[in-house]
């Protein structure tokens, strides 16, 4: 690198001499007496205003410029990145979060659930322990599923009929119960398997073959 | 009292009139600077009368700002930094002034060298006549390559007190001094065309 600067200046020699025997330029006589005059009369012109006026351009400037860019920052990153469904309420956010991780047990469960109960039931119908096991069994699936507790149904009551849903506006009329259901937002759509379907069923027939001995005893009962 | 103040270097000399705020410490490092400043100026800028009022700025900021001044740094990088900061400011204020300029001409732009191609070799070898045509060719160099040619070539400043008062990495200097030479060397080659 040196030896490049030091071609270079002996390929320059005669420009550099040149330069170097340039006549020096001196100021002015009267510079240094205009010079004390300036100052005794502080007459500095531009010179002292430009120091004035200085440190403000150069704070303000910058200062704005990064304020309106955090400003924007705030206005616009979080609302883009995060899409909050406003029909959504916490609960049932949580709720939906549960059930998509929960969705393959929550069928097992739920079938070993209603069997414990359906056995409970044609057992012993006065035991206190089955009602206890169904309210148990009840709150776990509610909990579980993003139904909210004013949209479930007891499903032993809307099998013995006391509680028939006359509100037809809602397909899924089990799930609602009485009153229209809220919006729960979207949930992935699973195929239910062939097995478990059959199970439902099975446990559905047990459950009204349950209620019609039951009926007939009760009649029974009355009859003279 | 006086006599011993000029003998005093120009770091010892502005401390004293930081600490004291006499005018006789400052007087003596302005005619200590006022030449070689103007000379400075002069090449990088070209008109007398403006290099006289940028000199005279110089020394006034140097009178309202000594306390910006640091020991750590030499007084003569720092002074030719604030005359080097007030030419370029004349520098960028007059290339507005051409822009916005209804007047300005394409001719005015064009080197003026070239007419010197029809003066007689005599004429050429004049000193005077020469060193014109050098100043001139000097100014038509590119700003960021006139500032450190005239502080290297015709200050005669070290590589060191350049990067300092220009705030270039030292390969930088020496890079740009090349250029501009090359600059000016291609400028004056009527000159040494040999």
């Amino acid at each position: 690198m040196k030896t490049i600067y030091n071609e270079n200046e002996t390929k320059n020699s005669k420009l550099i001499k040149d330069l170097q025997n340039l006549p020096k330029v001196k100021t002015p006589e009267n510079f240094e007496y205009n010079l004390m005059t300036r100052i005794k009369n502080k007459n500095f012109g531009k010179l002292e205003e430009e120091k004035q006026s200085f440190n403000w351009i150069k704070f303000l400037a910058p200062s704005a410029v990064v304020v309106t860019a955090i400003i924007l920052l705030f206005i616009f990153l979080p609302s883009s990145q995060q899409i909050d469904n406003p029909l959504l309420n916490p609960a049932q956010k949580l709720d939906s979060q549960s059930i998509v991780s929960n969705s393959v047990e929550v069928g097992s469960d739920l079938a070993k659930k209603n069997s414990n109960q359906n056995n409970n039931s044609v057992a012993s119908s006065g035991n206190s322990g089955s009602s206890l096991n169904s309210s148990n069994s009840q709150n776990r699936a509610n909990t579980r599923f993003p139904l909210s507790t004013t949209g479930s149904v007891s499903l032993d009551d809307y099998i013995s009929g006391s509680s028939r849903q006359r509100n037809m506006q809602r397909g899924n009329i089990v799930n609602s119960g009485s009153e229209p259901m809220p919006y729960n937002g979207f949930f992935i759509s699973e195929k239910p398997d062939q097995n478990t379907l059959n199970k439902y069923r099975a446990q559905v027939d047990s459950l009204r073959k349950a209620q019609m001995k039951a009926d007939s005893l009760k009649k029974a009962l009355k009859m003279p | 009292m006086n006599k011993s103040l000029t003998e005093l270097k120009d770091e010892e000399l502005i401390k004293d009139f930081q600490d004291s705020n006499t005018l006789e410490a400052y007087e003596i490092l302005v005619r200590r600077y006022k030449d070689p400043l103007m000379n400075f100026v002069y090449r990088f800028v070209g008109d007398r009368d403006v290099c006289t009022d940028i000199v005279q700025d110089t020394m006034i900021k140097f009178y309202l700002n000594k306390d910006s001044y640091r020991s750590f740094a030499k007084f003569s990088t720092w002074i030719y930094t604030i005359a080097g900061n007030l030419a370029k400011n004349e520098l960028k204020r007059r290339r507005r002034r051409t822009i916005f300029s209804i007047s300005n001409n394409d001719d005015e732009k064009t080197p003026q060298i070239e007419d010197k191609m029809f003066r007689s070799p005599e004429k050429i070898a004049d000193g005077e006549i020469r060193n014109e045509i050098i100043q001139k060719a000097l100014l038509k160099v590119k700003p960021v390559y006139r500032e450190v040619v005239v502080l290297r070539d015709i200050q005669d400043l070290s590589y060191e007190e350049i990067s300092e008062i220009t705030g270039l990495a030292i390969g930088t200097v020496k890079s740009r001094i090349n250029r501009g030479r090359a600059q000016l060397q291609k400028l004056l080659k009527h000159i040494y065309k040999e």
